[in-house]
């Protein structure tokens, strides 16, 4: 990890260059939540791809553009499209960017993806604020030589997202009068979905929903003393004793419909960041 | 070299050859001391200390708390060998770095191994100073072997361990608790990747598929000591309480300052197992 310093400090210069802002939050948008980057004064748009050492992305519906701008006059920094430990790169690699909004000066972090929901509670659509994480994936983006630069050895995970955050988050959602939960994300490695006998064994570990990302992020978010604000969509229904197969044009559809909801809630996070510091 | 050198791999021989010759004498007892219990390592008579560094083919440890140097001689009367610092997956290291200094404690001979390590304890009986002794374990470690040597410790992850965690020193081992009039309760260790400590989710599934204790090391250790013969017996240090729902801060400073005091449990079990008939 000794390496990483020097990336981070050039990827922050070469933005530096592009954009004067100090951003208050860092954001992180999911499968199908792309649109939420209309509702950002934007102010200047960097392809990943040009960016040094920022690694760039392959999946479906992801676009590969760090937005810099401003919410309600709250400077914020967000990566339109993120990268995921399936398409083969380190976790190391793929968290550098939470690094990177670290290093502009980013104290928060709001990290969004799309999950399948296991709690029979739940509805395709409906959005669940992260109140905790299981992480299965096989990859951890700590591992290696600890810089202690960029934060301790071994990192406390007692509340990596920051439990008020969660009831102002919930309280945004009342407001606007939306179905939002409060529960466990698990996240596995991927690419393949579950079957169904993973789906009941996630379920019976205590996980609510599952998905393919979010926690490498989160995991280095705290590394580096971030703050986290984690909104999972649920894009399908995964009950094992009722199991459909999954259409991944059907998960891009609901989570884009689902996406007014997440600009409320991230809206109105960043703004009560913005007014609270 | 003691009879296991004929399965070890190139690099394990060339290792415990290096080791031989800076230390004649056959050991009976390998001792790898985990987070804080470096203490033991100390109380080696005509010791013999051979660093990793100056080891061939060893990588470095780098983790806190922990030195990296093998520690040879006598251990209450029975000749041992002792890892002063191990190396862990959270490091960046290989498996075959993980377990190749336990390789090179089987190539010399050693017939038991002890190991310890610091855990967060899961089981709500346990508290912070306990010492577990393990009776299985949950790998969730992810661990790669290393495919092409045959014989070597890549096939050895693979072959199935029944009892890598020996029923009959179990026993020894708690009676020797008792005697010092403290207990040692069996449990079940559960092998985290790390570096992160847990969240209160992680902790709460932990606890349901059975583990009393978690922790970041030992696993690959004793499953190549069990691929060469070699029986272990294992402590956790219990360092912290880890209560999903009542859940505190955890640091590492105080994880190794608890160690310590689990450490001193740990070496009365060691020294009092060394003058047992059945090491």
């Amino acid at each position: 990890m000794l390496d990483l310093y020097d990336k981070i400090e050039e990827a922050k210069d070469f933005i530096a260059s592009k954009w004067s802002g100090t951003p208050k939050t860092g954001i992180i948008l999911g499968t199908g939540l792309g649109p939420f980057v209309e509702r950002i004064e934007i102010e200047a748009e960097i392809d990943y791809e040009s960016i040094p050492h920022f690694p760039s992305s392959t999946a479906t519906s992801h676009r590969g553009r760090l937005i810099c701008g401003k919410i309600d006059g709250v400077p914020v920094v967000a990566m339109e499209g993120r990268i995921h430990l399936y398409e083969g790169h380190a976790a190391k690699m793929i968290t550098l960017p939470v690094r990177v909004m670290r290093a502009m000066g980013a104290k928060w972090l709001i990290a969004s993806n799309a999950v399948g929901g296991m709690n029979p509670n739940y509805q395709a659509g409906d959005i669940m604020v992260i109140e905790d994480h299981i992480n299965l994936m096989t990859d951890n983006p700590l591992i290696g030589v600890n810089d202690d630069r960029l934060g301790p050895r071994f990192p406390d995970m007692s509340e990596p997202y920051s439990l008020k955050m969660v009831d102002v988050a919930l309280s945004i959602a009342r407001k606007n009068d939306f179905v939002a939960h409060k529960g466990v994300l698990v996240s596995v490695t991927g690419p393949n979905l579950e079957t169904r006998a993973e789906y009941r064994f996630l379920r019976l570990i205590g996980a609510d929903v599952v998905g393919m990302s979010v926690v490498p992020e989160v995991i280095t978010a705290v590394h580096c003393g971030m703050r986290v604000v984690g909104f999972s969509v649920v894009t399908d229904m995964c009950l094992p004793d009722a199991l459909e197969p999954a259409v991944v044009d059907e998960i891009i559809a609901t989570a884009n419909a689902a996406e007014p909801k997440l600009r409320a809630l991230v809206a109105g996070i960043v703004v009560h960041i913005g007014n609270s510091q | 070299m003691g009879e296991h050198a004929a399965s070890l791999s190139e690099s394990a021989r060339e290792a415990t050859k290096y080791v031989a010759s800076r230390y004649d004498r056959t050991p009976k007892v390998g001792i790898i001391l985990g987070s804080g219990l470096g203490g033991i390592a100390d109380l080696v008579e005509q010791s013999t200390c051979i660093s990793y560094e100056e080891t061939p083919c060893l990588a470095r440890s780098t983790a806190i708390g922990h030195q990296g140097q093998f520690v040879c001689g006598r251990l209450g009367g029975v000749e041992a060998i002792v890892m002063q610092g191990r190396f862990h997956f959270y490091e960046g290291y290989a498996t075959d770095d993980v377990t190749l200094p336990v390789e090179v404690m089987c190539g010399l001979g050693i017939q038991r191994l002890f190991v310890s390590n610091a855990a967060g304890g899961l089981n709500p009986q346990f508290s912070a100073g306990d010492v577990m002794i393990l009776s299985g374990h949950l790998n969730r470690m992810h661990c790669k072997p290393q495919p092409g040597v045959p014989g070597g410790p890549a096939n050895a992850w693979m072959q199935s361990t029944l009892r890598p965690y020996d029923p009959a020193l179990n026993r020894i081992a708690r009676q020797i608790a008792r005697q010092h009039d403290f207990e040692a309760p069996l449990g079940i260790y559960a092998g985290h990747l790390g570096p992160n400590y847990e969240t209160r989710a992680e902790y709460r599934y932990l606890r349901r598929i059975g583990a009393d204790a978690v922790g970041m090391s030992t696993i690959p250790e004793v499953l190549v000591a069990e691929a060469h013969g070699v029986r272990t017996l294992a402590f956790s240090a219990i360092t912290n309480v880890c209560s999903p729902d009542a859940l505190s801060e955890t640091t590492a400073e105080d994880v190794l300052k608890t160690a310590e005091e689990a450490g001193k449990k740990i070496s009365k079990i060691v020294l009092g197992i060394m003058q047992h008939s059945l090491v």
